[in-house]
């Protein structure tokens, strides 16, 4: 019998240890959401983010030059906005103290660099050097001056992994700014894609596209990127709209994450990104 | 051998550290190359098919864990790539292999196939053109790797020369 085994094993050995192997990735798969997983990799991404910090840190540095004055550029442009904005402020506070509304909070910021990318087509992730020691907490929103970038996924005490929106596994209440209409948007691996948009409803090429206040993730408004095409379907009566997104995600370097605390509340209500199994 | 796998963990390393901070810089149109394919195909074609699907599922493992990937995928399409990257294995055949076209064109073989298997396995909405995607996010990163694998070739060349 050991004499079989063995001459089996000598005739197809790569094809055994490839089957075995190939079992047990597709093991693993299943394995995602299981906490001591998520442990284990918080901490491998925390060590290892600690040495990419150090060589993004070098490369960042020779882009600071070029990155001021740019910078220098976009303070006075803000500066003005700033202006016009407040004024808009003072109204809108008189406004909405006239009908009694609830404001909305002020969020802290969390600023953060990006200390390493893994782009591939359907799963983008960015690490992020800053964690749990800072404030940052699994499911906030993360921002840059464009506009959403993804959201928090795991965290460790120094180092936090965010999910862009290119990301499958991220899906997202947005509306259109202009119409006010609502709907899911996700990465189908090639574009933002807004789906299930009946045709009936009013979106067009250019529409800027912010996040709803529906969504239990971010329930602030911030912009997310533009309408650039509409998919008419043929068959049935939904539409898909492509969205381009803000945020060019092969180039930032900072982000901000919002410090935002979800409210128990609504998460139980509601089962949101970092809820979902 | 327990040298040569020594290397192959020790060199993982620094490699995935220039993979996730420098490389996207130098993406094309969305299209990054994966140097790691390259690491892995170089000892495969050296060791052997075992050897070379062992490593693949090693170096899948530790970027799953690494890079915050979705566990298990990058496992499953590296064990695959140093499967197929062995299997051009041919001990009487080593440095033709590394000289020449061979080189890139395994690459180009390997990367292809990783994200194709890659892209099926995190890909779940296909509403969108299946051949345009596959030619995206499997052909074009992998064509960018295969040139940038000429790099070990030039490196083999010139050191055999000295």
């Amino acid at each position: 019998m050991r004499r079989i085994f063995l001459i089996f094993w000598e005739s197809f050995k790569e094809y055994i240890v490839l089957v075995v192997l190939i079992v047990v990735s597709l093991t693993a798969l299943s394995f995602n959401q299981n906490k001591a997983v998520k442990n284990v990799r918080a901490a491998a991404f925390g060590t290892f983010a600690l040495v990419t910090s150090v060589v993004s840190d070098f490369i960042n540095v020779a882009k600071i030059k070029n990155e001021n004055e740019h910078l220098a550029e976009m303070n006075a442009e803000l500066m003005l906005q700033i202006n016009q904005l407040r004024q808009y402020g003072i109204e809108n506070r008189e406004l909405k103290s006239l009908i009694n509304l609830k404001d909305s909070t002020d969020y802290p910021l969390i600023p953060a660099t990006i200390v390493s990318k893994s782009l591939t087509g359907a799963q983008n992730s960015l690490t992020l050097n800053v964690g749990t020691n800072a404030g940052v907490r699994p499911g906030m929103p993360v921002i840059t001056d464009k506009g959403l970038t993804g959201i928090v996924f795991s965290v460790s005490d120094d180092y936090s992994i965010i999910r862009t929106l290119k990301n499958q596994n991220l899906k997202l209440t947005v509306k259109n700014e202009r119409s006010r209409i609502n709907a899911v948007m996700k990465w189908n691996g090639e574009y933002l894609v807004m789906i299930n948009v009946p045709k009936t409803y009013d979106v067009q090429p250019g529409d800027r596209i912010i996040t709803s206040e529906l969504s239990s993730i971010v329930p602030i408004p911030i912009p997310v990127g533009v309408v650039v095409k509409l998919n008419n379907v043929e068959r049935g009566i939904f539409n898909e709209v492509i969205v381009k997104p803000f945020v060019d995600f092969i180039r930032i370097e900072h982000v901000f994450i919002l410090g935002i605390v979800e409210s128990r509340q609504k998460n139980n209500l509601e089962l949101n990104f970092y809820n979902r199994k | 051998m327990r040298k040569e796998i020594l290397y192959s963990i020790i060199l993982f390393f620094p490699l995935l550290i220039v993979q996730t901070t420098i490389v996207p810089l130098i993406a094309i149109n969305g299209a990054v190359p994966d140097l790691i394919i390259i690491l892995l195909v170089t000892f495969a074609l050296r060791n052997g098919q075992m050897y070379g699907t062992v490593l693949g599922f090693v170096y899948g493992f530790l970027f799953d864990v690494i890079t915050g990937s979705f566990f298990g995928s990058t496992m499953l399409s590296k064990t695959l790539e140093g499967f197929i990257a062995g299997y051009f294995y041919n001990e009487n055949r080593l440095d033709h292999n590394f000289k020449s076209y061979i080189f890139p064109f395994i690459v180009l073989l390997c990367a292809s196939v990783d994200a194709v298997m890659y892209t099926f396995l995190t890909q779940i909405d296909f509403r969108s053109s299946l051949l345009l995607l596959l030619f995206e996010q499997g052909m074009l990163p992998g064509m960018y790797t295969s040139v940038l694998s000429f790099v070990v070739v030039i490196f083999y060349k010139r050191r055999s020369s000295f």
